[in-house]
This record gives C-alpha cells, structure tokens and sequence, in this order.
C-alpha cells in the first residue's frame, strides 16, 4: 500500500465527520495558541528584565568585599587579606579577565591646581586601578589613550592619570567669594546667548599640580605633582562615577603617593575606621582593599568564577548576575504556572483527540475488518489511524500558531488598538506629543509578547506529537480488532 | 493432482462461559485446484466455523489447515494479511463494501492494499466491474446500488487480483431466486475464466448440484464429501441457468439496448 493512498484514505475519513473533526480541532488550536502566547509572554517578560539589568550596569563584573557580616571581628570567620597577591589570585581564576580594586587611600589627602596662582583649585579624589584592566572594566575613552603598566610615574614627580571627561568642572575660581555664583561652572551651564559655559580648567591643555602638605602652621612643608593626562574617560556610570569627573591612577603610583603624604605629615597610614560604609565591621588588622571587581568573560560563567572566589574565603559578592538569575528563577516560575494552565488545556485536547479517535474506531469496526480480511496489512491500519490524529494535532497547531500571532500582535499594540478605538480619554489633551512617544516604545521599551521561530516549529511538532500518542491507543486497538467479529458486527 | 486446500484433523471448540461448543470435531479434507466446492449441511453444523479456519479467519483447536504449501493456520496475522493479498479472495454474504467508496474505488481496494497505483488499479476494477455487468454503475456507492448490483461488486473485488482461491460464506443468501441465479453464474464463469478454485458455503441444495464437489458437514463432522460427476453437473446447471444467459446483464451495457423489464425489476427494487 502506497502511502500516498494511506494519507488520502486518513484525509477521506477526517473530511467526511468534518463537523467532529473541525470540534477536536478546536480543542488542539486551543491548547496551541494558550501554550505559545504564554511562552511569548515569558520571553518577552525575560528580554525587559535582561534590557533592564544591561541599563543598571554590567553583569559580568563581580564585586568582591573584605569583611564579612556573619562574623564581624571574629579572625576565624574573615575572609582573607584581600591584597595585590589575591588580585593575581582571582586573575588566575578560568573565565576571569580583568580584577582591580578601585582604591581610593584613606590616609591621604591633597588637593589640585590649576591656573595662573593656582587660582583654580579643587580636593585631589583618586581611583587607584589595575591599568591592566582599565579597558575591561568598560571604561571608553573620549580621546588618548589608557594607562600602561609601564608607563607608571615617568619622571620623578610627574603621574600619568586618566580623568573624566567633565573633570574640569570640579575646578572652583579661589578669587570669587564663596557666594559668588561666578566661584562654580556646572555641566550645562549656559551664558547670556545661550552657550554652554566651558569649565575654568581645559583638561586637555593647563597643566594641573597635585600639591600635599603637613598642614603645619608655620612654614607648612609640602610636596608637588603634575599630573599629566594621558586620556580622557567617557561619562559611563555603568563604569563608575569617577568616569564623569574623576581620576584614575595605577595603584602603584596612588600608594606612592599615600606613602609620600605620611611620610611628609608623619600620619600612619591604616585602618582609622572600623566600619565600613555599608555598616559591615571592619577588622582593626589591614585586611587589605576594601573590595575588588572582576570582569568575567561571559555573563554564563559569572556563577561559576563566583564560587570559585566564595570557595577562597570571601563571603561578601555582588554580581548584578545574582539579581539576573533572582529575575529569571521569577520568570521561570510564572512561566511554569502560566505553561501549566496551558497544558492543562492541551492535555484535554489530547483527550478530546483519543475520543474521537476511539469513536472513529468504534463506527468504523467493520470497515477496519472488511480491509483485514481482504488483505491490508496491521501496520497500514494503524498507520491510517496515526496519520488521522496526527493530522488533527498537526493542522490544530498550525492554526494554533497563527491565531497565536494574532493574539501576540494584539496584546503588543493595545494601547495603539485602544486609541484607535477612540476609548482613551484621559491624554487627549496633550495627544501630540507624548502618546506618539508611547506608540512608538510600547510598554517598557519592548514588545510583551515575542514568538520566536523555535517556538512556532516546537508548538506545532508538540502538537502533531499530542495528536500521535493521544491517537495511539485507540489506533491499536483498531489493530486488534478480531477480523471475523468485525465482520458479522452490523 | 494434488489438493489445493487441505485440512487435517481440524478441531475447532468455543468455549461459552464455562460451556464448550464443537463447532468442528475433527474434518480432514481436500480440494483440488480450479474446483468448485460446495460446503452443505444444517444450520449450526458449522459451515461457517469450516470455512472460516480454511481461510485463515480463525485459528483452529486443533489440525492443520494448508493452502498450496502453505500452512495458513500458523501464520501470523501480518503474514496471513500479505498472503491473502497475493492469492485468496472473499465474498462475503452481506457484500461488506465500504459505505463510502464508490463500486470501482471498492472492487480496487485489494489492488490498493498490494500497492498498485491509482490509475492502473482503476482500470483493472473497472474492466472487472465490465465483465459483473456494471459499468454504468462504477461511479455509484453501495447505498445507491441493489443487493444484487453489490454483490456483484463483491464478486469484482474478490476476482480483481486474479486469486488461487476464493471463499465465500453463503454469497446468494440474501438475494432471490431469479438474483441468486444470475450471481451464481457470473461466479462460476469467472472461476473457470481465471481457473480459481471456489469454495462456497451455501443452504440452497440446487446450488450445490452444480458444483464440482460437495461436502457435506453434520455435527462438526464431514458427513460426505462427493465428487459430481459431469453428466449430472451439466444437467443441473442446464436446469439452473435456463434463461439467465438471455436475461443478463449485457457485459458491455449499451444504452441502445435496455434491460429487460424483468431484470430490471429484481436488480432495482
Ligand atoms: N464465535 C463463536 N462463539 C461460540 N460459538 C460459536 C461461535 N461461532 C460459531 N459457534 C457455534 O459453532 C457451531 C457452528 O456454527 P456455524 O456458524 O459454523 O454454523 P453454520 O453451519 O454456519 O450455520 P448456519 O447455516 O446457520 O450459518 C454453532 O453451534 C455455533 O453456535
Ligand atoms: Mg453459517
């Protein structure tokens, strides 16, 4: 028997009860559409968390801290000394490509120069940073270039430093009063015609003096810097502040510098505090910087380095990955439920599909003994019920799928359906502009509902495949029919 | 010349509840290739229960049952499917046709079922629907045809693949006379025709008087199992087939030539 003569014998017999074919049907385009539109909904739920967590930062940098709070002061629970040494450590670590602190010395203070007199001035805050890993920490450069391991102090008081693109805003005028609005020029502001203000300090040309001092009464000693810039950071708070109007230097040149400023103000330098910022207790032994980033390769491998990092003793980490996978274990869950009551509906189907298959079976007894006797082999038979049900599964998922699409692109544009109903009252006023901004961005920047192509092919091959095995059984028992019984059956 | 179907000591018992029924005590019996062969005897002797094993429906208790070479009672149900294909045919007494496909998609079922393409399949069934007399009627389904016309159908379907032997359990009995007469003919000119041997289980005593042999079943048991000889054969079937020839169907139907009023009664009441 050829099969094209099996599938047109299957097609013949679901025409002909066309009316309980197209109810079963109905059933399976249900369940379809119910399972895909709940998946679009997930993915689409899924992809606003990921948009969002990219716009909180990266999520393949982990912070590592020094202290604990589970043991507070206690030696035994602390983590250990979180010094250059464990820098190499974690550097070591597969999939980790860049650690650095941020160091910003708490035992120095000094501040900055600029201008003829050093009439312009403004407090010398520093980042200190692997230079290594300056480019993976996602700091961008608005012109120059980074800074290179070598290229650490060049000449004996000359320090290579990146700053902030709005860096030169920080700089006050020392001869206006501190009531003067002229002692300030803030980012954006504009002069008489309506032209931005420039900055007392051009970053790029005045040479800039770091200049430290004892602080004595009389005769102050003091030591000097030139800071030389060597690039220009791009504002990117995903990588700092200190890139909108900051200063980075290797770490080795900010702990020169903090070794100068002791020795010149004879201060020692160590732990003055013993809580941190974040209420954590600090140990009163220097148990190095007070946290450390790491920059993993890909956001899939942040879990593993993460416990990697908890498996050398540090129990405090931050990754934005842990809230990314916080979300995502959320999104499961509704998509679990969601899913479930969709399943649910096609299981139903299925069951919908074996009753009418059985039923089939049962009107057709004779025929099925009639084709026996006369020579149909049992394979055929059952292939015939199988391609039956199959078939119902198959065209139920299709159509499943495309009402499906239909519900999606409805549910992604309700509210331009709705203002076009002519329902929306409220914003009529100010229609112009801000609803056309809406239309545009749709509910939180993206669409609530996604189908992608996997999940049009996996709905309708599910389908086919709740068709088949919901089909199988009756379609067996169809096989086992007695012929003879079949036969005398009226 | 050796026996085309040939039972040894078959047995066949029912079990009902915890009673046992002998539909069939213990027959042995032989039938030769291109005969015809009536199976007689009472209701309930088990004619049906006989031929039913012989055609591989059922499985005997006991015995053996070979057609040709074969020993169909230990097939399995797939290879008893593929044999039935390639060389046994069968009428049934309620015609059996499938309700839904016309006279010529019927008699190309068993074409269909070996793997013969639609159109060579149609054309053999329509040339055998020809030869039954009912090309006019190929296109028709079996509700739109007389008891008659569908057995005829029948018969086209159980001859179109040219089989060695085809069974048939009391094809004439729900036909009248005049029908059964003109059925029984056709059958018997096709089995000669194609040289098939035909069993046929059959109640009506002049049916059997012109069959090749005649078996006789009692109780389960072969009562007698006679060979006819010519002389008589010829008589009755002279005495039987008086007029049918006249009266048929014309092979070829010609619309100048119409039915006999007659005939036409019988085959469209
Ligand atoms: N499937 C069955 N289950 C139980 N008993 C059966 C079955 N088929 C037949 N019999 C019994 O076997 C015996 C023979 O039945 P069978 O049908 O062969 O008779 P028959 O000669 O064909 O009769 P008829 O001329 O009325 O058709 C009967 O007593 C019948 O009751
Ligand atoms: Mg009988």
């Amino acid at each position: 028997m050829k099969i094209s003569d099996l599938l047109k014998l299957s097609t013949d017999n679901l025409r002909r009860r066309k009316g309980r074919t197209v109810l079963t049907l109905i059933g399976v385009v249900i369940g379809t559409c119910l399972i895909v539109v709940m998946i679009s909904l997930g993915i689409a739920l899924n992809q606003q968390y990921e948009g969002m967590l990219r716009s909180y930062g990266d999520l393949t940098k982990i912070q590592v801290y020094n202290y604990t709070y589970s043991g507070g002061g206690n030696n035994e629970n602390a983590p250990p000394v979180l010094d250059d040494k464990m820098l190499e450590t974690f550097k070591q670590i597969p999939h980790v490509i860049a650690a650095t602190p941020q160091y910003q010395p708490s035992n120095l203070s000094a501040q900055l120069y600029a201008g003829k007199g050093d009439r312009y001035q403004t407090y010398f805050n520093v980042n200190g940073m692997d230079p290594a890993s300056l480019e993976a920490m996602g700091i961008t450069l608005v012109s120059g270039g980074y800074l290179s391991a070598d290229q650490t102090t060049t000449s004996k008081n000359k320090i290579p430093v990146l700053v902030g693109e709005n860096f030169g805003y920080s700089f006050e005028d020392t001869r206006k009063s501190y009531n003067s609005g002229k002692r300030y020029v803030y980012q954006g502001q504009l002069d008489a015609n309506g032209n931005p203000v420039p900055p007392f300090v051009d970053i790029n040309k005045d040479k800039m003096i770091l200049r430290m001092s004892d602080n004595a009464e009389n005769n102050p000693k003091t030591r000097e810097y030139e800071l030389v810039v060597v690039g220009v950071m791009k504002s990117d708070y995903n990588a700092g502040y200190f890139t909108d109007s900051g200063i980075v230097m290797s770490i080795a040149d900010v702990k020169k510098l903090e070794q100068a400023y002791q020795k010149l103000t004879g201060s020692k330098g160590g732990n003055s505090y013993m809580v941190s910022s974040t209420g954590g207790l600090m140990r009163e032994k220097d148990n190095g910087y007070n946290n450390v980033y790491i920059k993993v390769d890909d956001v899939d491998n942040v879990a593993d380095v993460e416990q990697q990092i908890k498996d050398l003793g540090y129990k405090e980490i931050q990754s934005l990955s842990q809230v990314r996978e916080q979300m995502q274990g959320q999104v499961r869950k509704q998509q679990l439920t969601l899913g479930g009551l969709a399943a649910v509906s096609l299981l139903v189907a299925a069951l919908n599909i074996a009753n009418t298959m059985t039923m089939a079976i049962y009107e057709r007894t004779k025929e099925i003994g009639v084709m026996k006797v006369l020579g149909c082999e049992l394979g055929k038979i059952r292939g015939m019920f199988l391609i039956e049900s199959g078939a119902i599964g198959f065209l139920g998922g299709v159509v499943g799928v495309v009402i499906s699409y239909v519900v999606s692109f409805i549910i992604n544009n309700l509210q331009t359906i709705i203002m076009f109903l002519g329902l929306q009252n409220q914003q009529n006023g100010e229609m112009g502009y801000d609803s056309m901004g809406m239309m545009g961005g749709g509910m939180m920047g993206g669409a609530s509902s996604i189908i992608p192509w996997w999940l049009v092919v996996g709905a309708i091959l599910f389908a086919t495949l709740v068709g088949l095995v919901s089909g199988a059984v009756p379609a067996n028992k169809a096989v086992k029919i007695s012929a003879l019984e079949a036969i005398r059956r009226e | 010349m050796n026996p085309i179907v040939r039972v040894e000591h078959l047995r066949k018992v029912y079990r009902v509840g915890k009673e046992k029924v002998v539909a069939l005590n213990d027959v042995s019996l032989g039938i030769l290739p291109g005969e015809v062969c009536c199976i007689v005897g009472a209701s309930g002797s088990g004619k049906s229960t006989l031929l039913n094993q012989l055609a591989g429906l059922e499985k005997p208790t006991k015995g053996k049952v070979y057609i040709g070479q074969h020993e169909i009672s230990a097939m399995t149900e797939n290879e008893l499917a593929k044999f039935r294909q390639a060389h046994l045919g069968f009428i049934f007494q309620s015609y059996n046709l499938l309700p839904n496909l016309t006279a010529v998609e019927n008699v190309a079922m068993p074409l269909m079922f070996k793997g013969v393409g639609r159109k060579e399949r149609t054309k053999q069934a329509m040339a055998q629907l020809k030869r039954m007399g009912l090309a006019k009627r190929a296109n028709h389904k079996p509700t739109e045809m007389s008891g008659g016309q569908q057995q005829r159908v029948g018969i086209a379907r159980a001859f179109v693949l040219k089989p060695k032997v085809i069974f048939a359990d009391e094809p004439t009995g729900n036909l009248d006379t005049k029908t059964t007469r003109q059925v029984l003919y056709r059958m018997l000119a096709m089995a000669k025709e194609n040289g098939t041997t035909f069993v046929m289980v059959t109640h009506e005593k002049d049916l059997a008087g012109c069959a090749d042999r005649v078996i006789t079943i009692q109780d389960g048991n072969v009562l007698s199992d006679i060979v006819v000889d010519e002389e008589t054969k010829a008589k009755n079937r002279a005495q039987m087939f008086a007029g049918v020839e006249e009266n048929l169907v014309p092979d070829e139907p010609v619309a100048a030539q119409p039915d006999t009023p007659d005939t036409k009664k019988s085959e469209e009441k």
